[in-house]
């Protein structure tokens, strides 16, 4: 398949673990300036490992990664600060003295390097990626106060704080109830729109996000499909996968069993 | 007391006592953060070793306090970055083994050093010109390294993944966090001693924990209380003639136990308690 655009991350026949313990296996996939890509798959299929490698915290044991058309098989590369990382994340410990502006402005710290202190212009960025989220009324708030639902947004504006070009978020919705998760993703749509962000989301939810990503990524340590959602969500794939019957209806992604008990 | 302060060796032990409670307590601030009070205890047993091991040589003592406090960290959080093993583990398998080659160093020499037990229990009265150079010229080093790469310590504090997925050296600022807090133990072995040197490290970080939300003022509380309570406590162990490091952590614990007894986080706790 050709596309005239250039990729902004390439995968090239990369594998990613530990020999005898590979996480995942020669995955070549593109990823274009401007996507919304949701990545899906079950518990400990590589979807991490796919956020990790992209952030440079593991560098290729076979094949290579190219983010922003560079050879990063050297992890650290500069370019890493244009990655904006949204951490699978417990409840953050609610006492931790931190508060909402501080946290958001560890974002501009990668992008500042090494001897340099914040000025007024990286507090102006900070605040504007709280007004982004919503949360600049609670900018001198402690973080550990903020529901959990609120806690997401402001580790959303820390991402931005980076001014980054790529969104990664890994299951940026899980512990939340069904209302704040809705509105997260909301948040991160809205975001891909107004900034133009290429956006790659991990979760588990594949229903909440299935009518707003360009393209599903679907992975059990190697790649199963890279394609949109129409593409990838058929029973024959998913069950190749999930190893479980897997039904579409015209709204939801329901196990067979669930749907005959139901129907 | 101010009759106390005309002479030389209480201006000493109340400078010695400043720079090492403003030290201790701000490198705390990153130990209480990073979850590594346990490193501070273990470092301040492995550089009682190496103190030990200078005498029954003949050598500065200091040197080889300063090379088993680094040796001690180094391991500890290669091991940790390895996966080899959990950092509380490690750490405590060296801090038995240091205590037992301190012990041994003390029991092959052939006469009872006082000066060696000094630095076990701390004797900040006695602290001598010269060492009060080194004390300030450490400090000034360790403050000044801290200052430098706040930022970076900052954040590798509270999530040290993600300062590394955001392009900040988080790997090399960890190791020169630990560097820094065997540096501050090593620093304040003369004052405080090796088994009180690490409640100096924790309970004035853990006192200004209580107290606020913000790391900024966090760490001024903490190096306010940390100076206060080491200076007051040399005053006191002047006046009442009691041993100094008890003196000073003592204080500070009395002064930690109020501020759990008052602090803002409690008291929304109970508020939040009571709501439901």
């Amino acid at each position: 398949m050709s596309d005239p655009r250039e990729p902004i991350i390439r995968f090239d026949h990369a594998s990613f673990g530990f020999p005898g313990l590979i996480a995942l296996k020669d995955i070549s996939l593109d990823i274009y300036e401007g996507e919304f890509v949701g990545v899906i798959g079950p518990n400990g299929s590589g979807k991490t490992t796919l956020c990790r490698a992209v952030l440079g915290l593991l560098a290729p044991v076979e094949g290579h990664l190219h983010i922003f058309d560079c050879a990063c098989d050297e992890l650290r590369c500069h370019h890493r600060a244009k990655i904006g990382y949204l951490p699978q994340k417990g409840v953050v410990d609610r006492n931790f003295p931190v508060t909402v502006l501080e946290t958001v402005m560890m974002g501009r710290y990668g992008a500042l390097g090494l001897f340099k202190r914040p000025r007024r212009k990286d507090y102006d960025i900070a605040l504007e990626a709280l007004a982004q989220v919503g949360m600049e009324s609670h900018k001198d708030n402690a973080l550990g106060h903020l529901s959990g639902g609120q806690q997401q947004r402001v580790f959303i504006a820390r991402a931005l704080a980076q001014q980054p070009k790529v969104l990664i978020l890994d299951e940026p919705t899980t512990g939340l109830d069904i209302t704040t998760q809705h509105n997260v993703i909301e948040l991160v749509q809205h975001l891909h729109d107004e900034l133009q962000l290429t956006v790659l989301l991990i979760t588990h939810d594949i229903n909440m996000i299935r009518s707003r990503v360009d393209r599903l990524v679907l992975l059990k340590t190697r790649l199963f499909a890279a394609a949109p959602p129409a593409d990838v969500l058929k029973p024959e794939i998913l069950h190749q996968v999930y190893g479980k019957d897997l039904v579409i209806t015209e709204k939801d992604l329901v196990i067979v069993e669930d749907y005959h008990h139901h129907h | 007391m101010l009759d106390l302060l005309a002479y030389d060796f209480m201006q000493r032990s109340l400078l010695a006592a400043a720079m090492v409670g403003g030290l201790c307590s701000v490198i705390g601030v990153f130990v209480v953060l990073r979850g590594l009070a346990f490193v501070g205890a273990g470092t301040s047993h492995a550089a009682f070793a190496g103190v030990a091991l200078g005498y029954l040589m003949g050598w500065p003592p200091l040197l080889p306090a300063i090379l088993f406090g680094l040796a001690t960290v180094w391991i500890t959080g290669w091991a940790e970055e390895r996966g080899r093993m959990k950092l509380d583990v490690s750490i405590g398998i060296l801090y038995t083994t240091t205590m037992a080659l301190g012990i041994l160093f003390i029991g092959l020499m052939k006469t009872y050093n006082a000066e060696v037990y000094g630095y076990l229990f701390g004797s900040v009265l006695s602290v001598t010109p010269e060492e009060l150079q080194i004390i300030g010229a450490l400090s000034v080093l360790v403050l000044g390294l801290l200052l430098l790469f706040a930022k970076e310590l900052y954040f590798i504090a509270f999530d040290q993944e993600m300062a590394e997925a955001s392009g900040v050296p988080a790997r090399q600022i960890f190791f020169l966090l630990l560097t820094l807090v065997a540096l501050t133990v090593v620093v304040s072995l003369k004052t405080v001693g090796a088994i009180l040197v690490f409640a100096m490290i924790l309970i004035p970080a853990s006192t200004a924990y209580q107290l606020t939300h913000s790391l900024a003022a966090l760490t001024l509380y903490s190096a306010a209380i940390g100076i206060l309570t080491s200076v007051a406590g040399v005053v006191m162990s002047a006046l009442w003639d009691v041993p100094s490091g008890p003196a000073i952590v003592l204080l500070a614990t009395t002064v930690f136990f109020i501020s759990v007894f008052f602090s803002p986080k409690r008291v929304r706790r109970a508020r939040l308690a009571h709501s439901h």
